[in-house]
């Protein structure tokens, strides 16, 4: 019991005991109280401050936030602007037109040492013929331009050539038209309607079919027409305005254009080496007229066609005190073609006259400097025509695969004005073979043949010729 | 540092002043001692002796051959006589000489005005030939000349003066149709036209579409004056006259030569062989060189002594001069010594073993004439001090 009264007793005790220490607390609180609250405000000015600088930076995020809406808006502004840009250059890049074809031969002719000589030597030889590339833009509905640029013989600007036809055979130094890299055409066009168009610039004449057909699957023999290149420019171009259009089936051209120069006639190939390529600048005082009319379309298939050229020659001489006449040109050519199935059958005929060819050969042999050689004499009268037939063997073989016969013939001294022509320059090319195209682009071609001279003391030559061809537009 | 910069700049300075200065220097001082080196020839009498007495008179000759072979042939317009034919055959090797002597001199109006084309074109086209016989009644020179060269000239003459040349090169008149001696006549006259446009051209006016050019004659003999502008100097004119030579040298031993010969009896081609219808080959091959010597000398062999090359070379060379001198007379006897002892004409030759090591003798002789030319004197030219 008196464990439990001693441990009552202890705690009164100790009450008291804290009652008297209470009291002395209670003495020293005021001190405190104002420490605590100083330091409570310390603590509130503290938290006052965090929540300003909380409040600072969340008014910095808002900004920031802002700043990254903005930055959003513009960066979806510059995306559709992209968007808008690469659409608008994808509408301008179809209105860009490539295009592009080329050929290399492999050829096997058997060739003459001089005019004496009449026993014949093989030479072969290759060539990497030409290389096309052709620019082309749509600007409007109406209005567009096309360039085409030819690396001939692989671009070089000059050509060494051996001339087996001078005194002892020489070699002589050619700087070919401005190098072997021609602006071949350079047009700007306007067409309204199918019905018509004009085109000017630097254009190519609608003579011969050549220059309709000069893409390598456009022709079946391995080198382009000897025929046509024996007459006149092959794939002729020149500087002038034309017009042209397309009327139900008939298709027509008009053009008023730069003539060409007599100073460089010559007789194995006519007026062809007239063609004004080996000046920075073309004399235009003699300006010509060429037009065409077909009906069908010879690019595509079965056409029928006649062209007419007709032209003064001399004004564009450049010694123009050497010949006071006109030497007017005039070449007419008829054309067809059959494309049906398995048929390709095309022919062209050309004639064509030279008023004063006489008075021309004497201004050429006699100009200083000119030094025309042997080749002056001109026929007043020219002519040649060819025929291709093929036979596409693609639907009876499983082969795309075509068999062709080919004629060509070409008399560019027909007549004379005065005296007798030689038969000298009157060849006849019979050949045969084949088009290969392993894709559609490319055509691989080989031509066997004969070469006449319409001279019996010349024997007649044979000739083979292997040929690769490409063509492809973008 | 920046002492030591400026330094540094002031002794480049100095230096390159230094160089600079050592240039400026020469003005004041003395021309240094030139070692003499090269010669010194007075020009102006050979140029002018080589052009008219050599140039100008071989082409006045060549015009005057013209005219007595216009007047040989058409002796034989009606002629049975052989011995008409046979003098218009001399006509033709008389008007042949001039021709193939001036060759060492082609260059000026016979170059310019295209004569040498319409007068001497090689070879011949003789299938066209015989169709303008065929087709043709009665020729004349104007139409002639507007047919292409390789039926007109020298060697179309020659033809049908002298035959096919394969047998021999005796035609009897007999065998002279009436077309053949229409047709020589008139291409006669041609070449008489041609002939006297060249010799105007040297003496009158060296450009017949100008009344103002000079004759070429003085665009040689007045190098550098006003209104010649062919030439500017006498070293322009003296190169010219040495690669003429040396041309023709060229011409002879590698073309005209070398080139029927070919590299073995089997490929030996006579139809190469100029002037083979008349067998005349090898007089026309040492003319040709004959010309080298007129030029060389200065005169025509057997003329008074005149200034020539020889006296250019000995000016600087005197042995040089006399070797050349020789190897001129060399090439000119080995190429007649071809003929052998019985005569044989050059297309023969050439089929022949002793007479292709002949050939061969006569083309080492003007290969070696070539080089000693090429070698030798052109580089003389730069060596010449002009006085």
């Amino acid at each position: 019991m008196s464990k439990k009264l001693t441990l009552l007793a202890v705690s009164i005790a100790s009450v008291i005991g804290l009652g008297t220490s209470a009291s002395t607390y209670a003495a020293i609180s005021a001190e405190d109280l104002a420490k605590a609250i100083a330091k409570q405000e310390a603590e509130i000015a503290q938290l006052k401050q965090q929540l300003q600088t909380i409040a600072k930076e969340q008014a910095q995020q808002a900004e920031s936030q802002k700043q990254i809406e903005v930055t959003q808006h513009q960066q979806q502004k510059a995306v559709s602007d992209v968007v808008t840009n690469v659409a608008a250059a994808e509408d301008r890049f179809s209105q860009f037109s490539f295009k592009s074809y080329g050929s290399a031969n492999f050829t096997s002719d058997e060739y003459f040492d001089n005019v004496q000589d009449t026993t014949p030597e093989r030479r072969n030889r290759f060539d990497l013929e030409r290389i096309v590339t052709e620019f082309g833009y749509q600007f409007t509905e109406h209005w567009s331009m096309e360039v085409e640029i030819e690396y001939e013989h692989g671009g070089t600007g000059a050509a060494l050539e051996y001339d087996g036809f001078d005194e002892f055979g020489e070699f002589e130094s050619e700087i070919e038209a401005g190098g072997e890299v021609v602006v071949e055409k350079a047009e700007i066009r306007y067409r309204p309607s199918e019905a018509f168009g004009v085109k000017f610039g630097n254009i190519h004449l609608p003579i011969g079919l050549t220059s309709t057909l000069h893409k390598p699957n456009q022709y079946l023999t391995v080198l382009r027409h000897k025929s046509e290149a024996a007459m006149i420019p092959a794939v002729w171009n020149e500087n002038g305005i034309g017009v042209y259009g397309e009327i139900s089936d008939f298709h027509y051209q008009a053009q008023i254009v730069s003539g060409l120069n007599s100073e460089y006639f010559r007789t194995y190939d006519w007026v062809a080496s007239g063609h004004q390529t080996r000046f920075e600048h073309v004399n235009a005082d003699d300006l010509a007229f060429a037009g065409r009319i077909d009906y069908g379309n010879f690019k595509t298939g079965s056409a029928i066609g006649v062209s007419y050229y007709y032209g003064n020659t001399s004004g564009n001489r450049n010694k123009s005190n050497k010949l006071n006449v006109d030497g007017t040109l005039s070449i007419v050519t008829a054309a067809a073609a059959y494309v049906e199935g398995p048929w390709v059958l095309r022919g062209q005929y050309m004639y064509g006259t030279l008023s004063d060819s006489d008075a021309i050969t004497l201004a050429n042999k006699t100009t200083p400097g000119l030094q025309p050689g042997n080749f002056a004499q001109l026929g007043s009268k020219s002519q040649s025509f060819f025929v291709e037939a093929g036979f596409k063997l693609d639907d009876y073989l499983a082969i795309p695969m075509t068999v062709f016969a080919n004629i060509d013939y070409s008399n560019p001294l027909m007549e004379v004005e005065s005296g007798t022509a030689t038969k000298r320059y009157e060849n006849t090319w019979s050949s045969i073979g084949v088009n290969y195209f392993p894709i559609p682009e490319i055509v691989i071609k080989a031509e066997g043949g004969l070469q006449q001279v319409a001279v019996a003391s010349i024997p007649d030559t044979n000739f083979f010729a292997l040929g690769v061809g490409y063509q492809f537009s973008l | 540092m920046n002492f030591k910069y400026t330094a540094i700049a002031l002794t480049l300075m100095g230096t390159l002043t230094a160089c600079g200065g050592s240039g400026s220097d020469d003005s004041s001082t003395p021309d240094p001692v030139v070692p003499e080196t090269g010669f010194s020839f007075a020009a102006t009498e050979m140029v002018t002796n080589l052009t008219n007495d050599v140039i100008v008179a071989g082409y006045a000759d060549l015009a005057a051959q013209g005219d007595a072979l216009l007047l040989a042939t058409q002796a034989l317009v009606n002629s049975t006589s052989q011995a008409d034919l046979t003098a218009a055959q001399e006509a033709w090797k008389a008007a042949r000489k001039p021709w193939e002597q001036g060759e060492s001199h082609i260059f000026g109006p016979v170059d310019s005005l295209s004569i040498d084309p319409h007068l001497d074109s090689w070879p011949l086209n003789t299938t066209d030939l015989q169709t303008q016989l065929d087709n043709n009644t009665g020729f004349d020179a104007e139409t002639i000349k507007s047919w292409n060269d390789d039926v007109q000239g020298f060697h179309t003459m020659e033809y049908l003066l002298f035959g096919d040349g394969v047998a021999d090169n005796n035609k009897s008149i007999s065998d002279l149709t009436t077309a053949e001696r229409e047709y020589v006549i008139a291409l006669a006259e041609v070449f008489r036209d041609y002939a006297k446009q060249l010799d105007d051209a040297w003496q009158i006016s060296h450009n017949p579409q100008d009344a103002n050019a000079l004759p070429y004659a003085d665009l040689l003999t007045s190098p550098g004056s006003d209104n010649n502008t062919v030439y500017s100097s006498e070293l322009a004119v003296i190169e010219e006259l040495i690669n003429g030579m040396i041309g023709i040298v060229d011409e002879v031993g590698n073309g005209k030569i070398a080139d029927p010969f070919g590299d073995s009896l089997a490929n030996a081609d006579t139809s190469k062989v100029e002037s083979q219808y008349s067998w005349n080959s090898l007089t026309d091959f040492a003319d040709n060189i004959q010309g080298v010597r007129n030029v060389y000398h200065g005169e025509f062999t057997g003329s008074a002594d005149k200034q020539g090359i020889i006296d250019f070379v000995a000016a600087a060379d005197s042995t040089l001069s006399v070797r050349i001198s020789s190897e001129i007379d060399d090439a000119i006897l080995k190429i007649q010594a071809i003929a052998g002892n019985d005569d044989m004409p050059f297309r023969q030759a050439i089929l022949d073993e002793a007479g292709r090591t002949r050939v061969e003798i006569a083309v080492t002789a003007l290969t070696t004439l070539q080089t000693s030319l090429e070698s030798d004197v052109i580089p003389l030219l730069s060596e010449w001090n002009p006085q």
